[in-house]
């Protein structure tokens, strides 16, 4: 058995899965200790739990912790060199700028100096900092400095972490925010882990822990103790694989919206996968390197306040609470679908009132504002879809090839999922002139995204024949390239890498490696061939478990 | 988080799969490293600072400033259809108002590309600053006067030529002088056609001219003219074989210095021109560049093997320079006050051109109708190695009665009755005709 968790904002969601079939499902609402919330949700779902083989956990712990800045303080150790002056990233005041630089092809020019480090990490210690990023700039093309920072420093902090083993991506100032903050989440998610262990213990579950990353694959407790900042925006991965998981034409290029409360998100399944974001997700503001599911949320939900602004109904961005009809303070969307005769819960009289007042305002029938309500909440959506798809379609291309094949996002259904779907449904259905499926399980369909999230990962590979270097940032390989290496070796040598390394973290499954990106180019020196640059990128794609076939 | 004083669009198209031949300067990786750096800089993620897909140049836009032989398809590959279409969408950032400014950081490059297209030249085979301009005047009959200032290190003689007898044109190009290098021309005395006396400007540089003498020639020569001429759009054909460390140049100029030189400039658009120091040059002048643009401090943009003491120049090339520009604009003041024959008489000129790259020899006469009411319609025979002799017509923007009249003439009557081809090129009504005799 599989059990699958999704703890929310609002509510905790999780189902467990018996051969390919949801067996249970339960809902519990989220408290301020997330383990409690877990614990209660299992309760909630009755099940026997010895038979658990898998737990997949998606949390808002590590988002929440950075955007509300409850980590801890945390120092960082950076070598730049010459370019935009890093003073512009300084995230904390506990950032040391040290000498070093290395340049686009990996050759160091600057070297470290030994006691500016020392002497930084002595001031971080002596400020009582228990966690340090390392980073320098092209790191990802040779981590010597990274690797020599960590070695000056590592026995002095209980957390630290380096760029290169995070992403293999080139971006200084995203791969400077993406280490700070792993480092500031570590502890958080070290504790979680913990106390979710023994939790999931007591309850007799003896079970693999798995947790669902934003780029919607899971990774081992493992894996996530070292990279934990990969866990932000788990939430709305889990929605597009939960998406995904129910949509029984996947092939066909789907728009997955998980329509909440507070907001809605969408993203897009093109051949039955969920599109990535090109350079990382972005979290409170920072851009990152973190590989996340490209997913847009808009302020437009079931509970979404309804006010006027002149004489003109506004619905969102924000939430004051349930809708009036459920005893909250404001019309809302539902209130509107519960005038309309579309939404039986609650009551209806007080939802009723709560939309006349609008409608008397503006001397209007109140069935006539209330579609109007459904419907600007709608267009809210619409909009954001059509910018979404926009920006998708609007990515650059480099090769004449790419400018003669286009590959244009045109999504052909909407799959839509959360508490107010199957109500919205007409009206999806009828701003989009499209067909709207709301499946089954559509509103746990968040814990089952996580429950059948397959294994992910990324890595970069770079051989320099000139140089005779041949790296992995993320796997930390690092070994002399041979001038007869042709990108053929270096495919087979990284695919067999990436699956040992999945392998390590306790997927048995098969594993599909699929090419990113892959270039060969010259070096040439004076006017003729010096060696080859290759450049390969190998993902396994974020994808549901083979078991879950049943659809 | 860094945020742009100006809104910067940039055109990214490193074509990584078009080349010369595998080992030439303009080959498939040329821009790879510029994009390594400007990736792990961070450039793209600068607020204001926005990529763009490229676009397609059509048959038609490439036909406004050229008369291809035999035609448009047979003198290009779609690398430079996507060149130059890069470079139109570029303008059109700009001039929807969607960017205060913009790079078309594109290739293959295209300032050594003439009016006839017989071949490639200095690895062009079509002016891809030239697509772009005519294709903003076809669509923005607002922009009168165009300026293109040229800081390639070889004379841009492609952009000269295209743009010799259009007053409304200011080409200004800075350079290595020619007497030490390709293409050999581009000196003083090279001054525009006799309705355009002044509109082409060439300021010759002693090899080794470093940040000094490059900056000294924009601020004293280049920005006053500007002033004067008062352009409604601003070009720099941002060649970077300027730098110290190009393989096939003498110059000194560093990635700072183009920074500045563009700070001050501040050109709507950027289009890449040459630069074949692929790993030395290229990434950080285009950082750079890309910085000035955006009006964000590039000051600690710089090569890692950067010497500025054993680059500096020789107080006598500084002495050299300013006597140039004294000279220079001597020139430009008194360039109403030359002799140019009476209105109506046709003038001409005979040369003879090579195309290096692919090893063509051309004879061209050219005739012009000398104008003060318009730019004037002139004819161009042209004939080629490659055994191709045609007959090209020009009826310029804003053509008056009398040079419509010339020019359809020849175009009835061409003069000779051996032509392959007869090309028209009537811009007022964006026709191009060719007509095969």
């Amino acid at each position: 058995m599989i059990l699958g968790i999704d703890v929310g904002g609002t509510h905790t969601d999780a189902v467990c899965i018996d051969r390919g079939k949801v067996i249970a499902g339960a809902k519990a609402l989220t408290g301020p200790d997330l383990v409690q919330s877990i614990h209660e949700v299992i309760d909630a779902l009755d099940i026997e739990y010895t038979d658990i083989r898998r737990t997949i956990l998606s949390t808002t712990l590590s988002t929440n912790s950075i955007i509300e800045k409850t980590f801890e303080p945390t120092g960082m150790i950076v070598s730049a060199g010459p370019g935009i002056h890093p003073s512009n990233y300084f995230l904390t005041g506990d950032f040391h700028l040290v000498a070093g630089a290395i340049d686009h092809r990996g050759r160091e020019y600057i070297p470290l100096k030994r006691d500016e480090i020392l002497g930084a990490a002595r001031e971080l210690k002596a400020k009582g900092i228990r966690g340090v990023g390392i980073v320098s700039k092209f790191s990802v093309r040779n981590p010597v400095h990274e690797a020599g920072i960590f070695s000056l420093i590592e026995k002095d902090f209980e957390h630290v972490s380096s760029g290169h083993s995070l992403s293999g991506h080139l971006n200084f100032p995203r791969r400077i925010h993406t280490t700070y903050f792993n480092t500031a989440v570590m502890p958080v998610q070290r504790r979680f882990v913990h106390s979710v262990s023994r939790a999931l213990n007591e309850l007799g579950i003896r079970s693999q822990l798995l947790f669902l990353k934003a780029d919607g694959g899971t990774y081992s407790e493992s894996a996530a103790d070292k990279c934990p900042v990969e866990t932000i925006l788990s939430g709305p991965a889990a929605s597009m694989m939960g998406g995904l998981a129910l949509c029984s034409d996947p092939g066909t290029t789907t728009l997955v919206m998980d329509i909440g409360g507070t907001t809605t998100d969408i993203g897009v399944l093109i051949g039955g996968v969920p599109i990535l974001e090109p350079k990382g997700v972005s979290i409170g503001g920072s851009k990152t390197l973190v590989r996340g599911l490209k997913v847009v949320s808009v302020g437009a939900g079931g509970d979404s306040c309804v006010s006027l602004k002149g004489r003109e109904i506004v619905v969102g961005p924000n939430r004051q609470g349930p809708p009036a009809c459920l005893g909250g303070p404001s019309p809302t969307p539902m209130d509107a679908l519960s005038v309309l005769g579309s939404f039986p819960k609650g009551d209806k009289d007080k939802a009723c009132n709560a939309v006349k007042e609008i409608a008397l305002a503006l001397g209007r029938d109140i069935r006539d504002v209330s579609k109007e309500i459904v419907a600007l909440m709608i267009s809210n959506i619409k909009e954001s879809a059509r910018e979404f798809l926009d920006e998708v379609n609007r990515y650059p291309v480099y090769t004449i090839y790419e400018m003669l094949h286009p590959e244009f996002v045109e999504p052909k259904q909407i799959m839509a999922i959360g508490g107010p779907a199957a109500l919205l449904q007409p009206y999806l259905e009828d701003a989009f002139r499209m067909k709207c499926i709301v499946p089954e399980h559509a509103t746990v369909a968040n814990a089952l995204g996580a429950a059948l999230a397959r294994t992910t990962t990324q890595i970069t590979l770079m051989a320099d024949t000139q140089l005779g270097k041949l790296i992995c940032p993320e796997l930390g390989i690092e070994e002399d390239a041979s001038s007869s290496l042709t990108m053929e070796r270096l495919k087979s040598k990284g695919i067999d890498a990436l699956k040992k390394h999945i392998a390590s973290q306790g997927f048995s499954g098969h594993i599909e490696v699929s090419v990113l990106e892959e270039q060969t180019f010259n070096i040439v020196r004076g006017f003729s061939s010096a060696g080859k640059n290759f450049r390969l990128k190998l993902q396994t794609k974020p994808g549901i478990l083979d078991e879950w076939s049943v659809r | 988080m860094i945020t742009a004083k100006r809104k910067t669009g940039l055109i990214f198209f490193p074509a990584y799969d078009w080349e010369i031949s595998p080992t030439h300067p303009e080959r498939q990786e040329r821009l790879l490293y510029t994009q390594d750096q400007v990736m792990e800089e961070g450039v793209l993620d600068i607020e204001g600072i926005r990529e763009f897909k490229a676009g397609f140049a059509t048959e038609k836009d490439i036909s406004r400033p050229h008369f291809c032989v035999p035609d448009v398809d047979s003198r290009i590959t779609l690398s430079h259809n996507i060149s130059a279409g890069g470079c139109i969408e570029a303008a059109r950032l700009v001039l929807e108002g969607a960017v205060d400014n913009a790079f078309a950081l594109v290739r293959p490059p295209g300032h050594h590309a003439m009016r006839v297209v017989q071949g490639a030249r200095g690895f062009c085979n079509i002016n891809i600053e030239a697509v772009m301009i005519e294709w903003v005047r076809k669509n923005y009959p607002r922009i009168k006067k165009i300026a293109v200032i040229d800081t390639d290190c070889h004379h841009g003689d492609g952009t000269q030529d295209v743009y010799w007898h259009d007053p409304n044109v200011l080409y200004i190009s800075l350079h290595q002088d020619g007497r030490t290098l390709y293409p050999g021309s581009g000196f003083p005395e090279e001054f525009g056609g006799p309705n355009a006396l002044g509109k082409t400007l060439n300021v010759p540089l002693p090899p080794r001219t470093s940040d000094e003498g490059m900056l000294y020639v924009i601020e004293h020569f280049v920005m006053p003219v500007l002033k004067e001429f008062g352009p409604d759009l601003v070009i720099n054909s941002a060649g970077q074989d300027n730098h110290y460390s190009d393989p096939i140049t003498n110059m000194a100029f560093t990635a700072g210095g183009y920074a500045r030189l563009n700070e001050i400039l501040s050109p709507h658009i950027c289009v890449l021109e040459g630069g074949y120091s692929i790993e030395a040059a290229l990434p950080y002048v285009n950082t750079g560049i890309i910085l000035a643009l955006a009006g964000v401090d590039y000051s600690y943009v710089r090569e890692p093997d950067l010497n500025p003491m054993r680059i500096k120049e020789d107080p006598r090339i500084i002495e050299y320079i300013k006597g140039l520009v004294d000279r220079l604009l001597e020139m430009w003041r008194a360039r109403d006050s030359y002799e140019v024959p009476e209105e109506g008489v046709l003038s001409e000129r005979s040369r003879s051109l090579f195309y290096d790259t692919d090893g063509i020899s051309e004879n061209q006469k050219e005739v012009i109708r000398v104008c003060r009411q318009c730019p004037g319609a002139f004819k161009i025979d042209s004939f080629a190695t490659t055994g191709y002799r045609i007959a090209g017509i020009h009826l310029p923007w804003g053509a008056c009665p009398a040079c419509r009249e010339q020019g359809l003439k020849w175009f009835e009557k061409p003069g000779r009755e051996n032509y392959y081809a007869v090309y028209l090129q009537d811009m007022d009504r964006d026709e191009y005709t060719v007509k095969l005799t």
